[in-house]
């Protein structure tokens, strides 16, 4: 089974306190640590396991610059064996849909059986890329996967829906799936994995390898265009509890008291 | 001349990094500065992924790379938690290194791989109760009768000594030899071997998950094919030993002045005093700048040794100058990062007391600080 | 007229709250442009489900098929690419759920219409679809234009609107039209639905949760997080990222793929507040959050907010209640 998995290299977010740049575009980016998109890694994981149990290959593939080899390279030494890296000045402010035209330009060339792709991206939150890209190559999708069975020429697939239900789903192969988290548990980098990884040539095709014109992809091929970030207005601010962490444990009992709450 | 690590070592630093941060949760090292004891499912987990095995050669089931690459994990490691940093990097401690240099290809086939797969745990015994940076003269003594070899005497502060599988252990095998490191050897020694008994030691200032114990041997008898390398060579393979596990300690101290500073650093933007964040005033973020000066320069220092040592041959004066550096810039960042924290810097639960107690076994071990010096001054009177 | 098209999403049976809320909005975009809000509902027996719909809509589409019978995205897009093609509306809301993130990239594709994905607010402003986004799991707001076409499509996040009949009703139009399946389709192929196992534990219908999110670190600290919850007599729960360790079982789960909720206290313990779980939580009577993290998006959606390591919090809180309690 050949499968390619599309990655992001994304910065983390959780923890950091995020700043808009002078662009008003774009967060302020330095100062972040990137790494490889949190579903992606699950999609990677998927991919790499089929593997192993199957045989054939897993080839990652990501649109970025060269810093995003590092998220290529991860991919790389958690089992992955091969890497590309599509990369263009002129791929800059690709939407979704840019960017699920530019993945498809590579890999409807590929020989693949299965791609994966995580469910969303944590930076822009489409959850789009792949099922447009799905589109685009006329193959079946399923998104939220949230377990994968394969079959002979086909998949069952869970996919998750609102409220702790599932849905059980035949689908033929090829196909794609946008898988959730939680549908494994992603492996440690092994320093056996980067020497394997280092072995491994990246490789890196630009607007002309696509075979794409300038209209199709960044801002002009895009359906949407950023005009502005901003840090959204406050809905409704906490009352914020101050003091040692005895004083506060105070106060909320008090006020769990004054509620009748204990 | 080249200032940044190639692409292998940064991947090399993000995994172990990222391994540290997940397993290395500030509860768990909480629990094991309390416990004493060692982290052996993370030790496990760790040496799967080849991070405790990181310069024995792929032949023998680590991971054939150079003590730069290994000083990048420990740094990494002891970054995220000083005790169990140091507890799971060292595992496999030496044993590996002598027998790779001297031991016969028998010995290195049974010993190492079970060792660099981290599912055997090594002790190396050299320091007595009474010699400790003094290893000239040991009071253990090895006799010969036949092909076997009778061990008697004692060890002290022997890292792993209550848990490990495999020692190697210094004796005077030739109690006439003059000078007296001429009669020196190393054995191999295995757990279960009548006559070998270790203790735990307890009350640790820090690096409590790496334990500690004392070794007596009495009557211990070792075959002949136990003998590591030569006869009476011992005090040279362990000097050479010293001048690659050195530069292990100095990126150990790197490490732990490292994870204590970003703590610090945290705290001191988030603090608020006198209605602003502390790092504000000046007396706090000039502490901050001395403190990241101090760490570039000590990592400088450590990976110039290691690579000196990688890519050219051991440098002692370089290891024994990063060693020393390093250890002090841990012990002073170590301190500061407590004052930044005030008050709460002197509580078990904000973690940076738990990084000053360790950096000072840096100080201390393979080598005191003065010793460090006495390398450094031998190395300029010999300068013309 | 041009139609402003809401497809009405339903399971099992019933029509979901985010149908009401697109609708809701739709309706003020229709006003504002002159359109004509139409809801559209597919089906095997939809003409039963319409007439709520019809409340809000001036008129309701209706396509039954046997072979509508349950979602699949296949089918739906197939039925919508027709119908869009057909009426032409100027926007196409699709909602921003399981179904919805399913559907819509695809046919957005087929047709070559331009779509903005789980937004929270829209409008046409001086002829350009304008959609405001979040990015960055809720820490950044982004507004967005469309490139100009003739339709629009956009899939709207859950709860992001406050449904609202309107008044007087719509009173709208029934239109059946015929389905244009013509077979079953051969790639995709619902076999059923996995109800979350029986027997576990009713959230719902809890008075005090105590939640709990990535800021737990580890599964050694559960232990402690039960005790807690039990001081205060309260069920734990939990935001995603626990059900994905495996550390609590899915029917704790708080959010969009987990249960809705509206206990009398709410204690949020290191749950950073990204939007799926705060849907599932935001209109409990008292919530306090605790979370190292003064940005953390949970404050916005708290009466209480303590920044501060939980694991400080936790025990002298459970002191002061065991306290409070011997006082008793």
């Amino acid at each position: 089974m050949d499968i390619v998995v599309c990655v992001k290299h994304v910065p983390e977010t959780a923890e950091a306190e995020l700043k808009i740049d002078s662009t008003g575009k774009n967060i302020e980016k330095t100062g972040l640590v990137y790494d490889i998109n949190e579903w992606d890694d699950y999609a990677l994981e998927e991919a790499v396991r089929i593997k192993e149990k199957q045989g054939g290959t897993v080839t990652a593939i990501t649109i970025g610059t060269e810093d995003f080899d590092s998220t290529l390279r991860k991919c790389l030494a958690r089992g992955a064996d091969a890497a590309i890296r599509l990369t263009d000045p002129k791929f800059q402010g690709s939407d979704a849909y840019a960017t699920a035209k530019i993945l498809h330009s590579i890999i409807k060339n590929l020989h693949c059986d299965l791609i994966l792709c995580g469910l969303q991206a944590g930076d822009d939150g489409s959850a789009a890329v792949g099922t447009i890209l799905a589109q685009l190559l006329g193959v079946p999708h399923a998104t939220m996967v949230k377990k994968l069975e394969l079959c002979t020429g086909t998949a069952k697939v869970n996919r998750e829906l609102e409220g702790g239900l599932e849905e059980i789903l035949e689908i033929k192969l090829p196909a794609l799936f946008a898988v959730s988290t939680g549908i494994n548990e992603p492996r440690y980098v092994s320093i056996m994995g980067i020497r394997k990884a280092m072995q491994k040539e990246i490789k890196v095709l630009g607007l002309a390898d696509t075979g794409l014109t300038e209209a199709y992809v960044g801002e002009a091929g895009s359906w949407l265009k950023t005009e502005k970030l901003y840090v959204p207005p406050v809905e409704k601010q906490a009352e914020f509890l101050k003091g040692t962490p005895d004083e506060v444990a105070t106060k909320i009992a008090e006020l769990l008291k004054s509620r009748g709450l204990i | 001349m080249e200032f940044k690590l190639n692409n292998e070592q940064i991947e090399i630093k993000r995994a172990a990094r990222e391994f540290a941060e997940k397993e290395f949760t500030p509860e768990l090292a909480l629990e094991y500065d309390q416990k004493e004891e060692f982290p052996l499912g993370l030790y496990k987990k760790a040496a799967q992924l080849g991070f405790t095995s990181m310069r024995i050669p792929c032949e023998y089931g680590g991971q054939g790379y150079g003590v730069l690459e290994d000083c990048i994990v420990v740094e990494e490691l002891c970054r995220v938690d000083p005790g169990l940093g140091v507890a799971v990097s060292l595992g496999n401690l030496m044993v590996p290194d002598v027998l790779l240099r001297h031991g016969n290809e028998e010995q290195k086939q049974r010993y190492i791989p079970p060792l660099a797969k981290g599912e055997k745990i090594a002790a190396a015994a050299f320091t007595e109760p009474e010699h400790g940076s003094d290893i000239t003269r040991m009071d253990s003594t090895a006799k010969k009768t036949g092909d076997e070899w009778t061990i008697n005497g004692a060890k002290e502060f022997i890292t792993n000594a209550p848990i490990a599988d495999t020692f190697i252990i210094l004796c005077q095998s030739d109690p006439n030899a003059q000078p007296s490191h001429r009669g020196q050897s190393i054995f191999l020694v295995e757990k279960g071997m009548p006559g070998l008994e270790a203790t735990k030691l307890h009350g640790k200032m820090g690096i409590k998950p790496c334990v500690t114990g004392s070794l007596c041997m009495s009557d211990l008898k070792v075959p002949d094919a136990n003998l590591v390398g030569e006869l009476n060579k011992g005090f040279y393979y362990t000097l050479e030993l010293f001048d690659g596990t050195r530069i292990t300690v100095a990126a150990q101290a790197v490490g732990m002045a490292q994870g204590a500073f970003e703590k610090a650093l945290n705290y001191a933007k988030t603090r608020k005093q006198f209605g602003q964040p502390i790092i504000n005033f000046q007396a706090v973020s000039f502490k901050l700048a001395d403190m990241t000066i101090k760490i570039e320069a000590a990592r400088l220092m450590m990976y110039k040794a290691a690579w000196l040592y990688d890519k050219e041959k051991p440098n002692p004066v370089a290891t024994s100058i990063a060693k020393a550096y390093a250890s002090r810039v841990a012990m002073e960042v170590t301190d500061d990062a407590i004052q930044i924290f005030g008050g709460y810097g002197y509580l078990a639960d904000y973690h940076v007391e738990r990084f000053h107690r360790c950096a000072k076994i840096t100080e201390i071990y393979e080598g005191t600080s003065e010793i460090q010096k006495l390398t450094i001054c031998n190395y300029l009177q010999k300068q013309t | 007229m041009t139609a402003i098209f809401v497809l009405a999403e339903h399971r099992q049976g019933i029509i979901r709250d985010i149908t009401y809320e697109m609708l809701t909005k739709a309706h003020e975009i229709a006003q504002k442009t002159n359109t004509e809000l139409t809801a559209v509902i597919l089906g095997k027996s939809a003409k039963e489900k319409a007439k709520p719909l019809t409340e809000y809509a001036q008129k309701v589409l209706i396509i039954e098929d046997q072979k509508l019978e349950n979602f699949t995205s296949d089918a739906y897009q197939k039925v919508l690419s027709t119908l869009i093609k057909e009426h032409k509306p100027l926007l196409t809301l699709i909602g921003h759920t399981s179904y919805g993130i399913d559907l819509a990239p695809r046919l957005a594709t087929e047709l070559n219409i331009p779509l903005a994905t789980d937004c929270i607010d829209l409008a046409f402003e001086g002829g350009t679809f304008t959609v405001t986004r979040q990015m960055y799991g809720g820490k950044v707001n982004t507004t967005a234009t469309a490139r100009k076409a003739q339709s629009y499509m956009a899939t709207i996040r859950q709860a992001a609107f406050q449904p609202q009949k309107p008044q007087p009703p719509a009173n709208g139009q029934i239109i059946e039209q015929p389905s244009p399946l013509t077979e079953e389709a051969a790639t995709k192929r619902f076999i059923e639905y996995v109800l979350p196992p029986p027997g576990g534990v009713d959230i719902t219908a809890a008075d005090k949760l105590v939640g709990i999110g990535r800021g737990i670190k580890d599964q050694a600290n559960m232990p402690q997080m039960e005790e807690f919850a039990k001081t205060i007599g309260a069920v734990l729960a939990c935001s995603r990222p626990i059900v994905d360790k495996g550390w609590l079982s899915n029917d704790r789960q708080v959010g969009s793929s987990g249960k809705t909720v509206k206990p009398k206290l709410y204690i949020a313990l290191g749950i950073s507040g990204a939007f799926q779980h705060v849907l599932g939580m935001k209109n409990s009577d008292l919530i306090i959050a605790i979370n190292k993290d003064p940005n953390a998006p949970i404050f916005s959606f708290s009466d209480y907010g303590v920044v501060e390591d939980l694991f400080k919090i936790v025990p002298a809180l459970k002191n002061k209640i065991n306290e409070l309690k011997i006082q008793k």
